[in-house]
């Protein structure tokens, strides 16, 4: 019985970047919903909504499709189906 | 490390069949204070935000267990 691939090491580090990034782009959301004129915090969440696009570029570049229904690519063959599932990681 | 905890001694009836464990503790986090949150307000790292469940360190109010200051004897906060 094929043993299934381990993910590498580097999979978890680059995870929890792209979560810290997504959490402050969760706080900066529900910051800037009540003060919808602070430029610094707009800047930053915008500087950080890219960063994130880019973080999340590499990581599935590099270990598959993280959202599903067109938000991500995936490459051949379908890895959607890949194990590990979100809740095995 | 000064927590948002505050106590106070609850009158307690003699008919009170159940009375409580006093003094009671109850938590003021910094939001009751706070009311509109401040601009440019000091912010943690992407990390230490996504450790402490919050961007600011001014509104991080973790939960402080009352029971273990009980364990050591109801005298030490009156």
């Amino acid at each position: 019985m094929a043993e299934p691939k381990q993910v590498p090491e580097s999979y978890y580090s680059d995870l929890k970047s792209l979560q810290a990034i997504d959490f402050t782009l969760v706080e900066l959301t529900l910051y800037l919903d009540t003060h919808p004129d602070d430029l610094e915090a707009l800047k930053q969440f915008n500087s950080a909504a890219k960063k994130s696009a880019e973080l999340r570029e590499t990581f599935e570049a590099k270990y598959g499709p993280l959202r599903q229904f067109g938000h991500s690519l995936s490459a051949y063959p379908w890895q959607w189906i890949d194990t590990p599932w979100p809740w095995q990681v | 490390m000064a927590t948002s905890r505050k106590w106070y001694s609850p009158y307690v009836s003699p008919m009170d069949p159940c009375p409580p464990l006093s003094p009671v503790s109850y938590e003021t986090p910094v939001q009751l204070y706070l009311g509109f949150q401040p601009r440019g307000m000091e912010q943690f790292s992407p990390f230490e935000a996504l450790a402490h469940g919050t961007l600011w360190p001014g509104l991080y109010t973790p939960y402080t267990n009352p029971y273990l200051l009980k364990k050591r004897g109801i005298d030490t906060n009156g």
